[in-house]
């Protein structure tokens, strides 16, 4: 009898752990780690009392989690594709998605630049073997990259000397420790690390790089996550943003 | 199709290469440490074992610094024109790395379990230390060593964490099965997933039967070959 | 065949040991080495072999120097051309009976091939143990006469200069020990090659010894000259 009490107890321990009062749960693109860890903070010093937790990876594997039904109350997402997809799966209120922050993809090389690689057209030499992008599957940084090099021209050569990366944090790893020759990464990101690899050029996209941002649509989500996202919307909440490299949408 | 029959290949021919170096590494080892007698045997034995119970990402990390581009073996390789990082003998090499420890622990313990009474008669009888070793102590250690090799495959073939790290996802090049599976269930296409589950299990199942018939569990068969221990 | 035994070898710990320290030569064809166990025989006979490494001394076998601490010599067992048989007769379970006894005949790193013939040397052996029906046998399904007698025929085939035997008649049961007994005896009579016994047994040294050395407690205590009985 007693063994059957432990059971029921620690059983009712896992059941009861997501409902926590005051917390409110972002998932959102790896490019935003470093500046939504900040606002994170910021938030919580002005309202005591709640916690914000975050969790990052790649646009489409952070909202396959929602969908299979992460307890996440706010979804960012680095392109309007993954949104759009999370609104098509109704894991997201598309009353409330919203353009926050605008970026650019740049194409990156190690601090030493050992390839020499000065423009796109340097990318075809051939001593230039591995090229680092995001898998465009399920990488947004990865789709924006396939696109813009469609539209100049160089693709194929890209495609052929490709390293893909699960999320663009790793794409920036792999140039920072010269394991490529070359990476394709978001300005913020590459600001994060202006010490170890190199800006060479700004890759123009044919859609702009514009994040969405959206309450997920769930029962039980955190009633402050509506006001966790205006936060983020007002003037102190777009100044960490911009610090970060993040322009106005 | 295609996408599946790759990663399966890649992944045998992955495994088959990893359990060869680990196999081999394995027995010399184990061979070297049950002949040592020194307190320090048990420091190596515990010091070797550790990719077996460090993370996989963590000895994904460790082989990285030791073998990337800018590692302190990494630069040695690349100016041999050898490169680890994300090429195939780097999956390789991870998986060896996490598949040894087995081959070793079932080498060791099966070559200490020789009578070594064995070993005496032969030296006496005139053959030279190696050729006792091939005749009558590995012979005789086999069927410990073979399970251990079995699971040596069986974990090599699974691999992930490190291989991800040192070989990355690479279509055609270093995705394996568990890889691709990953991969499959990222880009939320599920049918591929399902498929990649499938082979995958349906080849596990096999290496088993196969690992069955090869070393029978129960009766030893024809062969006597319990080594009789004496009362003396 | 002189035989000349002066080493001394500390085994276990420093206080709780055992010292070894047998002294004694002979030149008898047929030597006993007689005592209780745990007096140190089979070490002793290990040492002869080059299975136990002595702290110091020497190890003499029809003049020639086997191990000497002094002069840093210490020919390895597979050079030392004796042959050794084992209280429980160490035959290679793995092996058939033709391999076993073909074993010291080849150098290499693979084992006679299971249905090839041995050599010459091997074949006399096997005739004259009366042995040829049970070379494609294993050592498991054997009896004790049989194993010993393959043991024999494996440890002669090498053409040794020296017999160690390790209470070789001891894993037997009394009615074939008897028997045993004397066959060995037989043996003794036809080959050339001299013998050293160890055994705790002393019907085993009237019978098969011409000499015999008592050791207890690691060191030779005395020695008796046998006349052997037809």
């Amino acid at each position: 009898m007693k063994i059957r009490t432990w059971v029921a107890a620690c059983a009712l321990t896992f059941v009861a752990l997501p409902a926590f009062a005051g917390e409110i749960l972002v998932s959102a693109a790896a490019s935003l780690t470093n500046a939504f860890k900040e606002l994170a903070t910021q938030y919580e010093s002005a309202h005591p009392g709640t916690k914000v937790l975050t969790t990052f990876g790649a646009s489409d594997v952070v909202l396959r989690q929602i969908t299979e039904g992460a307890p996440a109350d706010i979804f960012a997402s680095a392109d309007q594709k993954a949104m759009d997809k999370a609104v098509e799966a109704k894991a997201v209120d598309p009353a409330t998605r919203v353009n926050f922050v605008r970026n650019e993809v740049v194409l990156v090389v190690p601090a030493d630049n050992p390839r020499g690689i000065a423009s796109l057209d340097d990318l075809k030499k051939s001593d230039v073997t591995r090229i680092a992008l995001g898998n465009p599957a399920s990488v947004p940084v990865g789709r924006y990259t396939q696109a813009a090099l469609e539209k100049a021209g160089a693709w194929d050569a890209v495609k052929a000397r490709e390293i893909l990366g699960q999320n663009v944090r790793q794409v920036l790893s792999y140039v920072e420790r010269g394991e490529v020759d070359a990476g394709f990464v978001f300005a913020t990101d590459a600001a994060i690390m202006k010490d170890k690899v190199k800006v060479i050029q700004t890759v123009d996209t044919p859609t702009p790089v514009v994040y969405p941002i959206a309450l997920v649509q769930r029962d039980g989500r955190a009633p402050e996550a509506a006001d966790f996202l205006k936060f983020l919307m007002s003037d102190d909440g777009q100044a960490v943003l911009a610090r970060y490299g993040f322009a106005k949408p | 199709m295609n996408g599946i029959w790759v990663p399966l290949w890649l992944s045998l021919k992955v495994a088959g290469w990893a359990t060869v170096l680990a196999t081999v590494s394995g027995i010399a080892i184990a061979w070297g440490l049950s002949r040592w007698s020194s307190r320090w045997c048990d420091v190596v034995d515990a010091f070797l074992t550790l990719p077996m119970v460090l993370p996989p990402t963590v000895t994904g990390y460790y082989l990285l610094v030791l073998f990337g581009r800018r590692g302190w073996l990494g630069e040695w390789l690349q100016s041999h024109g050898i490169e680890l990082v994300f090429t195939w003998q780097g999956a390789v090499v991870a998986a060896a790395v996490v598949a040894f420890p087995m081959v070793l622990k079932a080498a060791r313990a099966a070559f200490l379990d020789v009578d070594h009474r064995l070993e005496q008669a032969a030296a006496v009888l005139g053959v030279p230390p190696t050729a006792v070793f091939f005749r009558v102590s590995l012979p005789l250690a086999m069927r410990g060593i073979l399970a251990g090799i079995l699971l040596a495959f069986a974990r090599a073939l699974g691999e992930f964490g490190a291989t991800l790290m040192v070989a990355g996802n690479i279509p055609g090049r270093t995705q394996t099965l568990s890889i691709a599976i990953y991969e499959a269930v990222q880009a939320g296409n599920d049918d591929t997933a399902n498929t990649l589950v499938l082979v995958t299990s349906a080849t596990c199942v096999a290496i088993l039967c196969l690992a069955s018939w090869l070393v029978p569990s129960g009766r030893s068969g024809r062969r006597g070959r319990s080594s009789r221990r004496s009362a003396s | 065949m002189s035989l000349l035994v002066d080493i001394e070898c500390r085994l276990g710990g420093d206080d709780d040991g055992f010292l070894l320290r047998p002294r004694w030569r002979t030149d008898a064809r047929r030597v006993a080495l007689f005592g209780p166990s745990g007096s140190g025989k089979s070490l002793t006979m290990q040492a002869i072999a080059g299975l136990l490494r002595p702290d110091r001394g020497r190890i003499e076998v029809a003049g020639r120097v086997l191990f000497d601490s002094e002069t840093d010599v210490d020919v390895p067992p597979r050079d030392r051309r004796l042959a050794y048989l084992f209280q429980d007769y160490a035959l290679f379970p793995h092996l058939t009976v033709r391999q076993n006894i073909g074993f010291g005949l080849r150098r290499g790193w693979l084992n006679l091939h299971g249905r090839r013939d041995l050599p010459e040397q091997a074949q006399r052996w096997v005739q004259a143990f009366g042995l040829v029906t049970l070379l494609d046998r294993y050592p498991a399904e054997l009896s004790g006469g049989q194993r010993q007698r393959v043991a024999l025929a494996r440890a002669l085939s090498t053409d040794p200069g020296l017999l160690l035997l390790d209470e070789p008649l001891s894993a037997l049961d009394a009615g074939l020990k008897a028997r045993m007994r004397d066959e060995l005896a037989q043996l003794q009579r036809d080959i050339d090659i001299p013998t050293v016994l160890i055994t705790h047994d002393l019907a085993d040294v009237r019978v098969l010894a011409d000499e015999v050395f008592h050791i207890a407690h690691g060191e030779i205590q005395g020695q008796a000259e046998q006349v052997v009985q037809a």
